[in-house]
């Protein structure tokens, strides 16, 4: 790949997911695009290019999986779950009314491993979690993965980023290589399916406090993109914060939400609300 | 470990309805009413016209952001017509939004590009070229070339080199070559041309063999 066709398929990802790859990334960019290209039988970069830009059978997906991490595991990115311990949940708590629940969003959850690292987080890192209700919902537009997330049953690689102590102290093991979340975890923890483009299915989860919805937006198209995006809005409570992965600009997508910038990561607000017309 | 209770989920606030209770909010409701009927107005008869409507007398950036992408969703020649006039708004947001909806549905507005190429504003010149964007290379290539040889402005020719850049095909080298040669007191034209000529030449090697 030369330079000129590193630069145009940067220009492409930007524009089209907001990854951003730079110099640094050239030989990682080219690893990617030439396994692409031989699952594909593609024979030179612009056949490619030219198949990625017309999302010839679904290639934008095909093409993104292979840049990101697809296994998900307890405290992935876990400097957002920093952030909502940190900043999050004390704004919050300053702006809601008195004994109203904490509502936290995770979708899309896939196994499960999201919601149950928030709570694991909350239960260890936030000094108020005795003084208020906090409820959890995992959601997910696949229903085999929610089952898996209910059943709360992990593997070694899943719990890779979690201590003895914790895995301990929050697992049983049930075999040489598989934990189970326990019970009591598990029953504080709610799965629903959910579509994030049917405003109908994402409304019947309620308001939110935080969402957590990480590295799904890259993979829609354009329309996809600004439904969900005005779909999440409904889902947050004015005031309510929204964190992407770590490639993903909600900027990028809608100009509903506001840049919060914290020490520990780059989160979306929604706008409290001004006085009604 | 009980301190995390659970509870029912409350569903959020909507403003749905009869259709026409729809569509009298999108006119005349609060901003969260008009917000919940202009992402519930495409699914209403009249629908498109109604948004439409409310588009342009709407102020608050939030229903206006709300009432493009209902019309988005709707992927009609008949929504590209409505949206199409903020092309010429004098507010940026307002262009932005219209560009951005245009841009999501770039198949169904191609069969008016020639016009809004060719259009005596210079402005909507430039944004057309960026719809273009998100087409075919060869269609692309095809209209910016067009545009390209009879453009007398230089920001509409930079911003269809920028997009040329991108997703140009090699026919567009000589077209480049004589805009650069028609502007020649432009020295950042003349730079993006000869960036942009740069990346369209790396495929050249593919076409030759």
């Amino acid at each position: 790949m030369t330079e000129e066709e590193f630069q145009r398929l940067c220009d492409f990802l930007y524009r089209r997911t907001g990854m951003l790859f730079g110099e640094a990334k050239r030989y990682y960019v080219q690893r990617r695009v030439t396994e692409r290209m031989a699952v594909t039988g593609a024979t030179s970069f612009a056949s490619y290019f030219a198949r990625l830009r017309g999302d010839v059978r679904g290639e934008v997906e095909q093409f993104i999986n292979a840049f990101t991490v697809n296994e998900t595991y307890f405290y992935r990115e876990d400097h957002q779950l920093q952030c909502l311990t940190t900043d999050l949940l004390r704004e919050r708590l300053n702006i809601k009314p008195k004994d109203e629940t904490v509502r936290i969003w995770s979708v899309p959850c896939s196994t499960g491993e999201e919601p149950y690292s928030i709570a694991i987080w909350l239960l260890e890192n936030w000094s108020q979690v005795d003084a208020h209700d906090v409820e959890i919902i995992g959601s997910d537009i696949d229903t085999d993965v929610l089952e898996a997330a209910r059943a709360g049953i992990y593997g070694r690689r899943a719990l890779m980023r979690l201590s003895p102590d914790l895995v301990d102290r929050y697992f049983e093991q049930i075999d040489d290589e598989h934990w189970r979340v326990l019970e009591d975890l598990r029953d504080s923890v709610r799965f629903s399916p959910v579509n994030l483009v049917e405003a109908a299915e994402t409304r019947a989860n309620g308001k939110f406090d935080v969402i957590f919805c990480r590295n799904v937006l890259i993979y829609f198209d354009d329309t996809s993109r600004r439904t969900a995006a005005e779909n999440l809005f409904e889902n947050l409570a004015p005031g309510g914060f929204i964190c992407l992965g770590h490639s993903e600009s909600m900027s990028r997508i809608s100009p509903l939400f506001e840049v919060c910038r914290y020490e520990d990561a780059i989160v979306y607000q929604r706008p409290l609300e001004r006085a009604r017309v | 470990m009980p301190l995390i209770r659970k509870g029912d989920a409350k569903p959020a606030a909507s403003a749905q309805g009869e259709p026409g209770d729809v569509l009298s909010f999108l006119a005349n409701g609060t901003d969260d009413q008009r917000w919940a009927a202009a992402r519930a107005a495409g699914d209403a008869p009249g629908g498109v016209q109604a948004l439409g409507q409310a588009l342009l007398a709407e102020a608050n950036p939030r229903v206006r952001e709300a009432i493009f992408t209902s019309l988005v969703r709707l992927r009609s020649a008949e929504a590209v017509a409505v949206i199409l006039p903020h092309l010429r708004s004098d507010d940026a947001h307002v262009r932005t939004g219209a560009l951005d909806a245009l841009r999501a549905m770039a198949d169904i507005v191609t069969s008016r590009l020639p016009a809004l190429l060719s259009d005596p504003d210079a402005d909507v010149r430039l944004l057309a070229c960026e719809i273009l964007r998100d087409l075919p290379s060869a269609d692309a290539t095809a209209l910016l070339c067009e545009l390209l040889e009879r453009e007398d402005q230089v920001n509409v020719c930079a911003a269809a080199v920028e997009v040329l850049t991108e997703i140009g095909g090699t026919e567009a080298l000589p077209v480049l070559s004589a805009c650069a040669a028609r502007f020649p007191n432009e020295p950042f034209l003349i730079f993006s041309i000869k960036a942009a000529s740069a990346r369209i030449s790396s495929q050249l090697p593919e076409r030759r063999g």
